[in-house]
């Protein structure tokens, strides 16, 4: 009972420091004068911080007398997943997202305090201390952490199986939380200058760093949790076009059109009401994505339980929306620069091009993830949109996204000419070429891979030619550790990172070699040119679960693909895969069926000899650039906060 | 058009009204209706079965005592997708409350049935019927069926169509409630 009342208190405190912000904040706007906005936000970290600990001592100490505890916890749940308990299930996981989003909303007004009375800052606070009023509120009522266990409960349920599996858990929900509340900020300030009518100062190229920081761990946490998805399934896929999946691309994709096209307005002053309207629709679409994990409308292999807070979060939805386009209705004309693009084959123009691409695959993706419902609504059956739909589009984008990063970089701003820029293209288009050529005596002769590759050497080096030209500069000002801030570095390490992720996804899946091979203990067989041979089992017993490992070496190295079967049950089994991986390519053993006795799950009609097992081998290529390139892109993005701004020295 | 941006957030303001009242008015995953079907009121018929993707058999004559959720279903089955995560949350939330799921694959392949169970990260055991047999005898034509077995052995509902949790547990909480 202690806890609950604890938590709860902190919780109001949380909630009421920032309805206390909202009306602070607009009677100093209305008064010009300075407002508590330091101080408040202070109160809101304290009283959710106070919550979060108290959860976490009640995880930690397994103390069932909180209902979550009690669903989402057990005695012999090891630390780590007492720890990551928090945000496995749907109320805790609001408190994980409103810690984020206090501390960001914190840190906003830290970084802005010597500007607190600027209306653009004032506006901006106002609206975070909104966004952080209707979370904070979801909380206190339909999804209440402390909800007390009137039960006694000795063990406790634990964590979902899969989600007791991997550190990985541990990574992947903060991560991506961070990039979804991250889009906040860059939203706040939107509504801050549309509001004030302030679009030209410097305000929309601060909110590049704060969108860059969101994207940066939006970006990381979805490759971190197709990684997860890879490692722990089982199915040896990483990406399913899953609604949810979905939910968490629909904010990167025109955040990534964000980050692009408030360059050409820091350059050229183009773009205003476009951007300020990609940044509404960034953070709109973090709260669609929001609303399709918890309401149970979609299904997914993500979907938290139903809940009731579908309504609340689809009305949220709406007024954020609806409060974008009457401001931008009401100001928009106005504010629109006087000038367009001049050249299409210009930088701009690109930037264009780039816009278009990734807005557009946005809305194909966000209408293949609703029309389940839209055809349930009208035609009352069900259907399901696959990864055909996605796929056919995504690789035509993909092909376009390429020829983009290799040219766009060097182009010039306001007029092209093809002249200087075939001089800046030659040196990476006839690399490229040498390349396929390699490759094609090399063996290679599929022309998806073909395209690939081409694209993608010429794509690194037009990212290569711009870190030269930063290094080039840096070195004549003999500041060598300049380039590293250097306005276009972190960006076109990114693009390098796309790069080498592009070149994992496509050798990966269009060189994939699926597998079953039986094997009795002590044989060997070649499996797509890797020696794999099975040499026994091994049992491993705890409190927790019982595994049944099967002993499996592959070109030397051993692993030990499982069947785990948690706490004496027999009916929750979870597989779990092993994999072998190094830069040239992952093989991905998993235990599909064990012989032994008549029956066997896998294998149809005939028995398989008793101690003989059947192994589930999928090759696949380069897929661990994959995770590589994404670091990169995170790294890339990390180097793009400390940027010089570009006004200085360029 | 003189002011293009009013007209094209008006516009978009539209559009989305009418996406939120769509999404708005859902329901978490349109239920399974609850049919009537010969067998229920009576004894279950034998079910048993290798279990997919390991080793060893599910046979529900060891199960008398728990109450049995037996779902049919197939990896090319669309509303079986839809429900998979709902059974995989039920499963999970009432094992240690006297309530067994157990799956039975029929006209399918093993291999993609398997696959399925994977990819939706499966927390309940499936069995594989072989030439369609089980599903002959609890006279199942299409999945997604689910049938819910009391502790007495007796079927207690007949559920065609995909599942959502929440009505799962409503009608366990009934067999429990039922038969206590």
């Amino acid at each position: 009972m202690t806890l609950t009342w604890l938590g709860r208190a902190a919780l109001y405190l949380a909630l009421l420091a920032p309805i206390a912000g909202i009306v602070d904040q607009g009677r100093a706007l209305a008064r010009h004068r300075r407002s508590h906005a330091l101080i408040l936000a202070v109160a809101a970290m304290v009283g959710i911080v106070g919550a979060v600990a108290v959860m976490q001592y009640a995880l930690v100490t397994h103390n069932f007398s909180l209902a979550y505890v009690a669903e989402n916890n057990a005695t012999f749940t090891p630390l780590l997943y007492s720890i990551t308990g928090m945000w496995s299930a749907l109320e805790g996981s609001l408190l994980l997202w409103v810690l984020l989003l206090d501390a960001l909303a914190l840190g906003v007004v830290l970084y802005y305090r010597r500007e607190a009375r600027d209306a653009v800052v004032g506006w901006a606070t106002l609206v975070l201390f909104a966004v952080m009023t209707f979370f904070t509120l979801l909380m206190v009522g339909p999804a209440d952490p402390f909800l007390a266990n009137p039960a006694i409960v000795h063990q406790g349920a634990g964590p979902n199986a899969l989600l007791q599996d991997n550190p990985l858990v541990a990574m992947h929900p903060p991560l991506l939380y961070l990039g979804f509340v991250g889009f906040t900020v860059p939203f706040a300030f939107a509504v801050a200058m549309l509001v004030t009518g302030r679009v030209q100062d410097r305000w929309p190229l601060e909110q590049r760093r704060w969108s860059v920081l969101a994207w940066g761990a939006l970006s990381v946490g979805i490759v971190l949790g197709a990684w997860w998805s890879y490692q722990v399934l089982g199915w040896g896929g990483f990406w399913g076009w899953d609604p949810v999946e979905n939910a968490a691309l629909l904010p990167w994709l025109t955040a990534t059109a964000y980050i692009h096209s408030v360059i050409v307005q820091d350059r050229r002053g183009l773009f205003r009401v476009w951007n300020l309207s990609l940044a509404i629709a960034t953070f709109a679409l973090t709260v669609l994505g929001t609303f399709f994990t918890r309401s149970g409308v979609l299904q997914s292999v993500h979907a938290f339980s139903s809940s009731t807070l579908g309504p609340l979060l689809i009305g949220f939805f709406f007024v954020v929306v609806a409060l974008g386009a009457v401001l931008l209705a009401w100001r928009g004309d106005r504010l629109r620069s006087p000038v367009g693009v001049g050249h299409p084959f210009s930088r701009e123009g690109l930037f264009v091009a780039n816009n278009v691409l990734f807005v557009g695959f946005a809305i194909v993706v966000l209408l293949g993830t609703i029309f389940p419902l839209l055809y349930e609504a009208v035609n009352g059956g069900q259907v399901s949109v696959g990864t055909p739909y996605f796929a056919s589009v995504a690789a035509p984008m993909s092909v376009v996204l390429l020829v983009l990063m290799a040219v766009a970089p060097l182009v010039s701003w306001r007029a092209a000419s093809a002249r200087v820029l075939w001089g800046r293209l030659r040196v990476t288009a006839w690399a490229a070429l040498g390349v396929v050529v390699v490759l094609i005596v090399a063996g290679v002769r599929r022309p998806t891979e073909l395209v690939a590759c081409f694209l993608a050497t010429a794509a690194a080096g037009a990212a290569l030619r711009t870190l030269r030209g930063a290094f080039v500069s840096a070195r004549r000002r003999g500041r060598w550790l300049a380039v590293l801030r250097a306005p276009s570095t972190g960006g076109m390490i990114v693009h390098l990172g796309v790069v080498v992720l592009a070149l994992g996804i496509v050798t990966s899946t269009s060189y994939a070699t699926r597998s079953e091979v039986t094997l009795a203990a002590g044989q060997r067989t070649v499996v797509d040119g890797q020696y794999v041979s099975f040499t026994g089992f091994h049992q491993v017993r705890d409190a927790l679960e019982t595994q049944t490992q099967v002993l499996v070496s592959v070109d030397g190295h051993s692993l030990r693909p499982a069947i785990t079967t948690y706490n004496g049950r027999q009916s929750q089994s979870v597989g779990t895969p092993a994999i072998d991986s190094n830069l040239a390519r992952d093989v991905y053993v998993t235990f599909d069926a064990l012989g032994g006795g008549a029956t066997s799950g896998a294998q149809v009609g005939g028995a398989l000899p008793a101690g003989s097992v059947v192994l589930g081998v999928t090759v696949e290529p380069l897929l661990a650039w994959l995770w590589i390139g994404g670091l990169v892109v995170g790294l890339g993005a990390l180097m793009t906060l400390a940027r010089r701004p570009q006004g200085v020295d360029a | 058009m003189k002011r293009p941006i009013l007209v094209a957030s008006m516009v978009a303001l539209v559009l989305v009204a009418g996406l939120s009242v769509l999404l708005a008015t859902r329901h978490p995953v349109s239920d399974a209706t609850s049919a009537n079907s010969p067998l229920v009121g009576r004894l279950a018929p034998a079910l048993e079965g290798p279990y997919l993707g390991r080793t060893g058999t599910f046979d529900l004559a060891a199960h008398r005592g728990q109450i049995v959720v037996v779902n049919f279903w197939a990896s090319w089955c669309v509303p079986c997708q839809l429900e998979a995560a709902n059974l995989s949350t039920v499963a999970w939330s009432e094992r240690h409350r006297g309530v067994d799921l157990v799956g039975v694959v029929f006209n399918d392949t093993v291999a993609a049935a398997l696959a399925f169970a994977r990819h939706y990260g499966s927390l309940y055991p499936s069995i594989v019927d072989h030439g369609g047999v089980l599903a002959n005898r609890y006279g199942v034509t299409a999945p997604p069926t689910t049938f819910v077995i009391g502790r007495t052995g007796r079927v207690v509902a007949f559920l065609v169509g995909p599942l959502g949790t929440a009505q799962l547990e409503h009608v366990i909480a009934r067999v429990r409630a039922q038969e206590s």
